[in-house]
C-alpha cells in the first residue's frame, strides 16, 4: 500500500469524524446513527497505520494487492449498509403512512366517536 | 408538589395492570400517565378498560421516543418532577419518596441506584454496568453506583432540556454528558424486583452493540457536543 494512499484514508476518515462531531454539536444528528461512520472511520486508520494486517489478509484470501482487498471490503461493507438503510426506509415508509392516516381520519367529524369507542371495546 | 409518574410500555399486557393499580391505590398522590409505545398486545385495551391516563403513540417509537413523550406531557401540564417507572413491575414505587426528598436537596436528576449502599456483584450483565461506570469515571471524574438503572427522577429544569432536545435518551450517556456539564446529580439506594413478565429487550447481539454505542458516545463524542 503506497504511502499517499494511507496518508489519504488517514484523512478523508478524520475529516468524516469531525463533520459527524459538528453534526452532533449542532443538535442535526441522532448519535446512534453516527456509531457506523465512527467505527468506520476508526477501522480505516487502523488499516492505514498498520498495513501489514491488511497485507495478511489479502495474502490469506487470495487477493494480490492489498488496495484491492480494501476496495473489496469497503464494497462489502457499503452494500450491507444500504441493504439496512433500504429496510429502514421502508421501515420509515410505513410508519409516515400510519401516522397520516390516523391523523386525518381522527379530524374526520363522523369519526371522532367511532375511534374512541373502538378502543374501548 | 407536583409529581408525574411515567410508565412507558411496549407489550406490557401481563403486568401493566398490577402496576398501575399499586401506584394508584397506595399514592394517589402522585399523577401517573402510560406511554403506549404502540404494542401489539392488548396492552392498551387493558388501560382503557380500567379508565387509566394513558397516551396512545400510533406507530412504535422505542424508548427514547415514548419516554420524551411522556416527558413533553409533564412539561405541558407543568409538573415539578416527573419519575420513570418500568411497566414491567421492576421499579418499587415505594421509593419515589425517597428520591422526591433527595431531589429537594437541590438535584436535578435523583438515580435510584441498586449499588449505592449494596456492593455490586461480578455477573456478566453487571460487568457492562462497571464499563459504563468506569467509562463516566474517566469522562466526568465522578463516580455513579448504577449507570444503567430506568429509575431517575428529574426536576423541572431537567422536563424542559429532555423534553425538547435531540441525544436526550433515557441512557447513561445522556447521564454522562449532563454530569459533565455540570448538573447535579445524586443516587439513592432502591430495591429492584425481578421482572413480573416479559423478557429484557436486550439479548446478546443487542447487549454488545448497546455498549459499544454508550462507550463511544461517553469516551469520545460526548467531548465534543454542546448544551443548549
Amino acid at each position: 500500500m503506497s504511502i499517499i494512499l494511507r496518508i489519504l484514508l488517514i484523512i478523508v476518515s478524520i475529516l468524516c469524524m469531525i463533520i459527524m462531531m459538528r453534526k452532533i454539536r449542532h443538535s442535526k444528528f441522532q448519535i446512534q446513527y453516527s456509531l457506523f461512520w465512527i467505527i468506520l472511520s476508526l477501522v480505516l486508520i487502523a488499516m492505514a497505520i498498520f498495513p501489514d494486517v491488511l497485507v495478511m489478509m489479502s495474502d490469506v484470501i487470495g487477493i494480490q494487492s492489498p488496495v484491492n482487498m480494501i476496495f473489496l471490503a469497503v464494497i462489502f461493507i457499503l452494500l450491507v449498509k444500504l441493504f439496512y438503510l433500504n429496510i429502514q426506509i421502508s421501515q420509515l415508509e410505513y410508519k409516515v403512512k400510519e401516522l397520516v392516516q390516523k391523523l386525518a381520519l381522527s379530524e374526520h367529524d363522523d369519526l371522532k366517536d367511532i375511534d374512541d369507542k373502538n378502543i374501548k371495546e | 408538589m407536583s409529581v408525574l409518574v411515567i410508565l412507558p410500555a411496549y407489550n406490557e399486557e401481563e403486568s401493566i395492570e398490577r402496576v398501575v393499580d399499586n401506584i394508584v391505590k397506595k399514592y394517589p398522590k402522585y399523577d401517573y400517565v402510560i406511554i403506549n409505545d404502540g404494542s401489539r398486545d392488548n396492552t392498551s385495551k387493558i388501560c382503557h378498560k380500567n379508565n387509566y391516563n394513558i397516551v396512545d403513540l400510533p406507530v412504535n417509537l422505542g424508548l427514547e421516543g415514548a419516554f420524551q413523550t411522556g416527558l413533553k406531557y409533564a412539561n405541558l401540564k407543568k409538573y415539578e418532577y416527573a419519575i420513570q417507572i418500568d411497566a414491567d413491575g421492576q421499579h418499587n414505587p415505594d421509593y419515589i419518596d425517597i428520591m422526591l426528598k433527595k431531589a429537594s436537596e437541590g438535584f436535578d436528576i435523583v438515580i435510584g441506584s441498586r449499588f449505592e449502599t449494596e456492593k455490586k456483584p461480578w455477573s456478566p450483565r453487571m460487568f457492562g454496568s462497571r464499563l459504563i461506570g468506569t467509562a463516566i469515571k474517566l469522562t466526568t471524574g465522578k463516580k455513579l453506583s448504577d449507570p444503567t438503572s430506568g429509575m431517575r427522577l428529574y426536576n423541572r429544569k431537567m422536563i424542559k432540556e429532555f423534553a425538547n432536545n435531540i441525544n436526550y435518551g433515557p441512557e447513561p450517556d445522556t447521564i454522562a454528558f449532563l454530569l459533565k456539564q455540570g448538573v447535579n446529580i445524586a443516587s439513592v439506594q432502591v430495591t429492584m424486583e425481578e421482572r413480573m413478565a416479559g423478557t429484557s429487550y436486550l439479548n446478546f447481539g443487542k447487549s454488545i452493540i448497546y455498549m459499544l454505542r454508550m462507550l463511544i458516545s461517553i469516551l469520545l463524542i460526548n467531548n465534543f457536543r454542546k448544551r443548549s
